[in-house]
């Protein structure tokens, strides 16, 4: 084996060595907040830690490690992280910009952050397949001042800077909306996504959270919808059979499904509080004028390019909070334009909430599927 | 015909899956800055490690001219069994692992019982079978976590010097430069083909199994107890499965009963074991080729990481296009593995 340099050697076990003794050599220092750029970076809670690293030299090279690939909100968020990445304000950044996924496989996903790593990266930006596990990752980033950050699917460890959406909030917002439309009672469906995931559990308690609160007298009927139109329609027309009426309706996802159920079945239009689907908010658009109002908040494929944008604020020296709340991007009834948060010549499967106005990004529908062109030279 | 000449006909399944790997490893290689240098060659093996493991384990039910539908599912009880057993005291943890081990091999004894004495297809039994062990996987492991030792994680992820290192032994001098740079799961490895494969394929039993996958007939009418062969082949698959399992666990320091995980590895490993050319109709083959056949099969995912998206070749790295490159290469593998079954005008002829 005389072709492994013995000096790399020496430095990998001395690495080892430290980072055994519990003396991590790099990685963040825990400081005090509050942090950069707050509006956007919004700290999760009062009581998060805040992380900073030593700065950079600019420009940087990041990767995005995919795991699951093969879905519309997955194939959106990469073409989204593509855009971002060529932005006037975010290009001068970027020296080097690799994307890969590496499918459900652990040892995969993991492997490839390692090789990023090992390749000298600056950061790495990543959905993790599996919520523990990243412990050696972790360290190994650390170890070379990487920036890691999972979002969207987060780990259960304090020892990463993490991004994501508050689902418990999204629930709340639900809520609040069928509360101002609807009134203080009636009948409300409740479709839900899907089972065992966190996501469902958090947006449902959060939803009941607010419709369970003292005062209000509603009667609400549970479904579940996947998060998928086929689904939420069937299970929307099954709970129309069964009930006749409904005075409001939350869905977590498959918005598109459960309104076209409410049409079918002939029933008037209710406040709905559903996804950010472009094909609901396009339905929304046409039938406003009967009466229907909606709320439309989405979990963004738009989140990777906050990832991206924390990161190089990481890199840059900059305070950042451990775990790091992204502003939920809502529109409602009367928000809705075409052409600006939602694309009546696009399909409805796009995920039409990519505006984050206090992160200073709006990566439109155009630029997103340009994206798809620009590869296929 | 020569002697080097017969060896090469008869390892030509072998020397192919090497060359494959070679190819797609060493462009990986030379395209990373860091290419060849010792924490590559750590990070490549701890990824691979588990895929040769259930590869391994697929490719003696393979001889037989069976299929083990349920290999990723034993690896993941295993990795979950793990998490649940291997830390506490040294005894504890030792304790752990064997359990690991043993329940595994249990797991595919019971596959080899029903197959042999319930006379079913292998590929029912095993899909039947996997459902169960998956079953018990998410039992013991509702949600994703756990504890495995972390010392003993670490050691096992680095190099053999790390093992002295984590537990504050002094590293021999003749050892540290040499032998002490090989990675700890390569180590592993060549432990397991030598204790474990090797004299397993030299017994009567092993090459029962050849005997069964070639002329099953043929091998009854010998003698040959084709029943203890066939259960043989089957636990010995449980065994690979369940070290590939434990090692994920210690990889991750944490378990996960994760179903399309379980599903992936089981596929991975039947590619693995055709690239490294063994025949899926039985009888000729061997585990040596299909670890070089996992390794390949890794290897053609380990070049998106590197391929630079802006020169002549950048398309190939173009993240929706990924799947549709690996595939195709992965296609190219399976064909040249299986291409000299064409050439023969003799099937006997594989076996020299």
């Amino acid at each position: 084996m005389s072709f492994i340099s013995k000096t790399s050697f020496a430095a990998l076990a001395l690495g080892a060595g430290l980072v055994f003794g519990g003396q991590a050599m790099a990685g963040p220092e825990i400081v005090k907040g509050p942090g950069a750029n707050p509006k956007c970076f919004a700290p999760w809670s009062k009581d998060i830690k805040y992380f900073q690293w030593k700065k950079h030299k600019a420009p940087y090279r990041v990767a995005v490690v995919n795991g699951f690939v093969g879905n519309t909100w997955r194939i959106q968020m990469i073409q989204t992280a593509k855009a971002y990445v060529e932005t006037p304000d975010i290009k001068p950044l970027i020296k080097e910009f690799k994307v890969v996924s590496t499918g459900t496989d652990a040892a995969a996903q993991l492997g490839a952050i390692e090789d990023f790593i090992n390749q000298g990266f600056d950061a790495i930006v990543t959905i993790a397949v599996s919520p523990t596990g990243f412990d050696r990752a972790i360290r190994i980033a650390d170890r070379n001042d990487v920036v890691l950050v999972p979002f969207d699917n987060i780990l259960d460890t304090d020892k990463v800077m993490m991004v994501n959406q508050d689902q418990l909030e999204m629930g709340r917002m639900a809520g609040r909306f069928l509360m101002e439309h609807v009134g203080k009672s009636g009948k409300l469906l409740e479709v839900r996504g899907l089972p065992g995931n966190s996501v469902d559990r958090d947006r449902h308690l959060g939803f009941r959270e607010i419709a369970e609160a003292a005062g209000n007298k509603y009667e609400i009927i549970e479904v579940v919808g996947n998060w998928d139109d086929g689904h939420a329609q069937k299970a929307s027309a099954d709970a129309l059979a069964v009930h006749g009426k409904f005075d409001g309706v939350y869905v977590q996802g498959g918005s598109t499904g459960t309104v076209r159920a409410f049409m079918d079945a002939g029933h008037k239009f209710v406040p709905v509080a559903g996804e950010g689907e472009n094909g609901f908010r396009k339905l929304v658009a046409k039938h406003k004028g009967e009466g229907l109002v909606a709320q439309s908040a989405a979990q963004s494929p738009g989140l990777v390019a906050i990832s991206i944008k924390a990161a190089l604020s990481a890199l840059e020296g900059n305070v950042m909070p451990q775990m790091i709340s992204v502003p939920i991007p809502f529109v409602e009834t009367d928000d809705m334009k075409d052409g600006v948060n939602f694309w009546s010549d696009l399909t409805d499967n796009f995920f039409a909430a990519n505006e984050f106005p206090p992160c200073d990004i709006n990566i439109t529908a155009v630029e997103i599927m340009a994206q798809t062109k620009d590869d296929q030279k | 015909m020569s002697n080097l000449r017969l060896w090469i006909n008869q390892n030509m399944g072998v020397l192919l899956s090497v060359c494959i790997f070679a190819l797609v490893y060493g462009l990986y290689s030379f395209l990373h800055p860091s290419g060849g240098t010792g924490k590559i060659f750590i990070q490549n093996s701890n990824e691979t490690f588990v895929l040769i493991m259930v590869a391994m384990a697929q490719t003696v039910p393979v001889l037989t001219g069976g299929l083990d539908l349920s290999v990723g599912a034993v690896m993941t009880m295993s990795n979950a069994l793990a998490s649940v057993v291997v830390n506490g005291s040294p005894a504890e943890i030792f304790f752990g692992m064997f359990l690991c081990v043993a329940v595994s091999a249990f797991a595919g004894f019971m596959n080899g019982c029903i197959i042999v004495y319930g006379r079913l297809q292998p590929i029912i039994v095993t899909l039947a079978t996997g459902a169960v062990y998956i079953g018990i996987a998410l039992f013991l492991r509702p949600t994703p976590g756990g504890k495995v030792d972390g010392d003993l994680s670490f050691a096992a992820t680095f190099d053999l010097n790390e093992i002295f290192l984590t537990y504050g032994w002094d590293i021999p001098k003749w050892f540290e430069g040499s032998i002490g740079l090989i990675p700890t799961p390569m180590a592993i490895l060549v432990l397991i083909v030598v204790v474990i494969w090797i004299p397993f394929r030299s017994s009567v039993t092993g090459r029962g199994c050849y005997a069964i996958g070639s002329a099953e007939g043929a091998a009854y009418m010998s003698g040959l107890n084709v029943g203890r062969s066939r259960i043989a082949a089957y636990t010995l698959a449980g065994l690979f499965a369940g070290i590939g399992g434990l090692y994920l666990a210690l990889q991750t320091g944490s378990g996960n009963a994760d179903v399309p995980q379980a599903g992936a590895y089981t596929l991975n490993s039947i590619a693995a074991v055709v690239i490294g050319g063994s025949s899926l109709y039985g009888g000729a083959g061997g585990v040596i080729g299909s670890i070089f056949g996992a390794m390949a099969l890794r290897s053609i995912s380990f070049n998106f990481r590197v391929f630079d998206a802006d020169g002549p070749f950048g398309f190939i790295s173009d993240p929706l296009l990924q799947p549709l490159f690996e595939g195709t290469i992965l296609l190219i593998a399976v064909s040249v593995g299986a291409a000299r079954v064409f050439q023969v005008k003799n099937r006997l002829k594989l076996f020299g």
